[in-house]
């Protein structure tokens, strides 16, 4: 055969069916441009102008320095990062542990595996108004058995009480999550090759060596994924706030979500343009928070392996 | 494991589950209490179980509003969203063009963005466009929200489903529009169910979305409707247990019947 | 039914490696049994699918009964295609499968129903309409994928490896399914295997590709018997053609090889006039290579030791270290053959059925009638 030295053609492909393609993906761009990513633009617009109902004036960066002196949300951006830094410790901690004592073969896994998870099914206002009637001072169950233990010194208004009021949220929303963790973590588990396990007690290894040098770093990768996914949703958190304390007492539970909304929409300002500035601020700290923390857990990777 | 390592390991589960479902307990006991008796003793069981309270919170506190208006506006968006959820996914599963990655990279990275980068615009949107305080505007609004998640969730799936397939069903004369009705969809039911089921919980107990753009009381939904009922019966925790447990049985019917596949959903985005 | 014609069909993928498929040319009759035979890359699968319409064709004509159809989509072909997963719509009963490339087409509905019966009957399907693939055994899952081609009544079927999922049994009954439907349906089929036994029992003709290229085309005992080359040579028979390397000596008016230290003197219609010293490859097929002499006397000797036996019960295969040359020379001898490794033997070379390859691999004596077996 003569080999054809001239330069191959280029390949025509098959006719795109860019009808179909269009097709298929008009429907979801267009309900993403329109209520996705054009209201993302005009918060962005919004930010740099004062925005009445009948009257938009452009302001430049005004809303940013007047956000820069805002005490209240810098109260709130660190009740937030609190939250959002504590919350996948104690979740994935408690919820490994839950998940530890069903993987070593307890009798009913299955249903304490479906009833742990039922809290994360529940609407925030469901479980905020049960947690308000769990911390109620004169009749919550917390405070009646402390004083059934005669410990009446430690009972207090726990979401009244500035100090303990955002513990107390932080509390709650692992009380909703630890379950939802925990599954994730079981499916890990039982998703671990049984060998490398086995081979581990015959290299006469205890439970903690098993569990330090040989489940954790196999499970590491969905540990991470849980800490990323805790850490986004409590950057998140309304609902719950909201039900319960509003951000009271003295902001001590104030989050930026709650801020946001209420100088949107509470405070008879009627200014749009203030809270989309701190929206906008918020968006651009979220978005650095968990790229680093993506970048943070892939360099730990690099630097083990 | 020894017996007495075991008990203690078991007692501990125990507990915790109590933990875990108490406070639902607690609730299922009040709502069948009136607040007069509740107040006598917080923790006792319903004696007489005051079954009247549900018709009475369903009809006299317009729970039946909330709930139809709730029912309504996440089946319809369900509906809306796995639709042309699973149409983008397929087609970016599926096809091979210029900016494929891109664009589902864009779709997907939502997923992280706090929801006040939208919402205050979406409020003047929906104003400007006479959907503020409707339905309408809701729905779309729970379209735009749980795309992200839906689109990633069948993306995945759609990407397992040999190619061969497709080829098949080309060769055997359909069009592409055909093929994903009646073969690709079809075939991704087991997932498109997951979608669905998980959409609905999120949606039925979404909120912050509901309070910016609902104020009406006809329009309320659920979550909206127990908002507003507190404010109103202030002390009557006998019936507000109630109005908790009437938001909370859909969701607890569903999990009894689905409680894997919702498993599986929710949990989708986290296993690796 | 249908005539098939690929003019010089090129695949490039990638501009920065060779084509998938390199000027492929192939004129495939009407009623036709083309098989496209080739080591796994070799580029048949892509021509198949450039024939079924799942690949564009970068450069080339192909035509199905003189109409160009290098820009109609797969759907508008008339084809029919058998998949090496089968591809069967898991979502759909053995019923379903078999009838949904008929309702596209807009038959009605009792003729879908009268041709799915038909050939349920044919393939032995009938019991097994209603139930869905997963619950079909491997061979059952062929059939309905045979199934659904056979009752679209296309002009061509296309078959892409269709037996190398079934075990070795179902395998070889099967291939013979498949001979008989072509028999029975008259139709023109491609079928592309890197299983050298279903080409040559199937094949009306074959078409041995490697590297993107046609390497020969021919009815499967002239291809098995006329290599054209050493590729083909050593891709066919089992085991394959032995190739030694061979030097032109000046006896014999240039006809004699020099083999290690034996001399072969090669009968006129076999080998051109060649200068000496030149290198060639000298080809021979193991069942030409005989303990005993032929009883026309005719062969020639090489002596050797033996170094590897295969007794595979009605024949042994040998392999004999001839000295001095770098591959042992391997004969198909009778089963009851009295040999051990580390003996010594002497061979007798069939030269009458022998090949000739020049440095380059290509055949010497190309124009020859091969000896029929």
């Amino acid at each position: 055969m003569a080999a054809g030295s001239t330069a191959p053609p280029l390949d025509p492909g098959l006719k795109r069916p860019w009808g179909a393609i269009t097709a298929f993906l008009l429907p979801a761009f267009t309900i993403y441009m329109a209520l996705t990513a054009y209201p993302a633009v005009r918060t962005l617009w919004n930010s740099f102008h004062e925005v009445l109902p009948r009257r938009e004036t452009f302001l430049g960066l005004a809303n940013y320095g007047e956000l820069v002196a805002d005490d209240i949300f810098w109260k709130s951006v660190a009740n937030t990062f609190i939250w959002a830094c504590a919350s996948p410790l104690i979740e994935v901690t408690v919820a490994l542990l839950l998940a530890l004592a069903l993987y070593a073969k307890v009798p009913g896994a299955r249903f304490f595996r479906v009833a742990w998870f039922t809290p994360v099914l529940m609407s925030y206002i469901v479980v905020g108004i049960l947690w308000a009637w769990i911390y109620n001072y004169d009749w919550g169950p917390i405070n009646v058995v402390l004083r059934t233990l005669g410990l009446g010194g430690w009972t207090r208004p726990w979401l009244g009480d500035p100090d303990t009021a955002l513990p107390a949220l932080i509390f709650v929303t692992s009380w909703m999550w630890v379950g939802f963790n925990m599954v994730v973590l079981l499916a890990a588990l039982h998703s671990l090759p049984k060998e490398v396990i086995e081979a581990a007690e015959l290299d006469n290894c205890g439970w903690g060596g098993k569990l330090v040098f040989v489940i954790l770093p196999m499970i590491r990768a969905t540990v991470l994924n849980l800490v990323v996914l805790s850490f986004i949703g409590k950057m998140k958190i309304f609902d719950l706030v909201w039900i319960t304390t509003k951000g009271n007492p003295l902001w001590s539970t104030e989050t930026v979500s709650t801020y946001v909304y209420k100088r949107a929409f509470e405070w008879s300002t009627f200014d749009l343009g203030y809270p989309s500035t701190i929206a906008t601020v918020w968006f651009v700290i979220v978005l650095a928070a968990v790229l680093g923390l993506t970048w943070l857990f892939r360099l730990r990777e690099k630097l083990e392996y | 494991m020894t017996v007495l390592k075991r008990s203690i390991v078991l007692l501990l589960l125990t507990g915790y589950t109590l933990f875990a479902a108490g406070p639902f307990l607690w609730a299922a006991m009040m709502s069948l209490r009136t607040t007069t008796e509740i107040h006598l003793d917080h923790f006792a069981f319903p004696d007489p179980i005051h079954w009247d309270k549900y018709p009475d919170a369903w009809f006299n506190s317009n729970y039946d509003t909330y709930f139809a208006n709730s029912a309504q506006v996440v089946v319809a968006a369900v509906i809306i969203v796995t639709v042309i959820g699973a149409m983008a996914a397929h087609c970016l599963a599926r096809y091979r063009f210029r900016y494929n990655r891109l664009i589902y990279f864009v779709l997907f990275s939502t997923i992280i963005f706090p929801p006040q980068i939208t919402i205050i615009s979406l409020f003047q949107i929906m104003v400007q466009y006479g959907l503020y305080n409707t339905k309408v505007g809701l729905v779309l609004v729970y379209v735009a929200i749980q795309l992200p998640l839906t689109i990633y969730i069948l993306e995945s799936f759609f990407a397992r489903i040999p190619s061969d397939l497709f080829d098949a069903a080309r060769v055997d004369g359909y069009s592409d529009w055909e093929i994903f009705w009646r073969v690709a969809f079809p075939i991704a039911v087991p997932a498109v169910a997951t979608t669905i089921i998980l959409n609905f919980i999120l949606l039925w107990n979404e909120f912050l979305f509901a309070v910016v753009l609902i104020t009406d009381e006809a329009n309320r939904t659920l979550p909206l409707g127990i908002q507003r009922f507190i404010g109103d019966t202030q002390e009557d925790i006998g019936m507000i247990a109630t109005g908790l447990m009437i938001a909370i049985i859909p969701v607890i019917v569903i999990y009894a019947f689905f409680s894997e596949k919702l498993i599986q959903g929710m949990t989708a985005g986290a296993v690796k | 039914m249908a005539r098939v014609t690929l003019q010089e069909l090129t695949k490039v993928y990638d501009r920065n490696h060779a084509p998938a498929a390199e000027r492929v040319s192939l004129e495939i009759g009407d009623e036709e049994f083309m098989v496209l035979l080739g080591p796994s890359g070799c580029g048949k699968t892509t021509t198949l699918r450039m024939i079924a319409g799942l690949e564009s064709i970068t450069s080339g004509t192909l035509s199905i009964d003189g109409a160009v159809m290098n820009q109609v989509p797969a759907k508008d072909r008339d084809i029919a295609m058998v998949f090496q997963s089968y591809a069967l719509y898991p979502h759909m009963t053995v019923k379903q499968n078999l009838a949904f490339g008929l309702k596209r087409r807009s038959v009605d509905r009792q003729e879908v129903a009268r041709r799915v019966a038909a050939v349920a009957e044919i393939l032995e399907l009938s019991p097994l309409l209603r139930r869905k693939p997963h619950a079909l055994s491997g061979g059952q899952r062929q059939r309905v994928a045979l199934g659904r081609a056979i009752v679209r009544d296309p002009k061509v079927f296309l078959f892409d490896e269709p037996l190398s999922n079934l075990d070795a049994a179902l395998r070889v009954s099967t291939r013979s399914e498949i001979a008989a439907l072509h028999r029975r349906l008259g139709a023109t089929m491609i079928y592309v295997t890197h299983d050298q036994v279903e080409a040559m029992t199937l094949g009306t003709r074959i078409c041995i590709m490697n590297g993107g290229k046609v390497m020969q085309v021919g009815r499967p005992l002239e291809v098995y018997h006329r290599p054209v080359n050493t590729f083909v040579a050593g891709f066919l028979g089992n085991p394959p053609m032995n190739l030694l390397p061979a030097l032109v000596t000046d006896d014999v008016g240039g006809r004699t090889l020099a083999v290690g230290d034996s001399r072969l003197t090669l009968p006129s219609e076999r080998m051109p006039p060649s200068a000496p010293g030149r290198q060639v490859t000298f080809g021979i097929r193991p069942e030409n290579v005989a303990l005993r002499a032929p009883a026309d006397g005719k062969a020639v000797q090489v002596a050797g030791e033996v170094t590897q036996l295969e007794a595979l019960g009605a024949e042994t295969m040998v392999a004999v270290a001839l000295p001095t040359v770098s591959a042992p020379i391997t004969a198909r001898i009778a089963g009851d053959a009295a040999l051990a490794v580390g003996q010594r033997c002497t061979l007798h070379l069939d030269l009458a059925a022998s090949r000739l390859f020049d440095e380059d691999g290509t055949a010497l004596n190309p124009s020859h009638q091969g000896g029929g077996p």
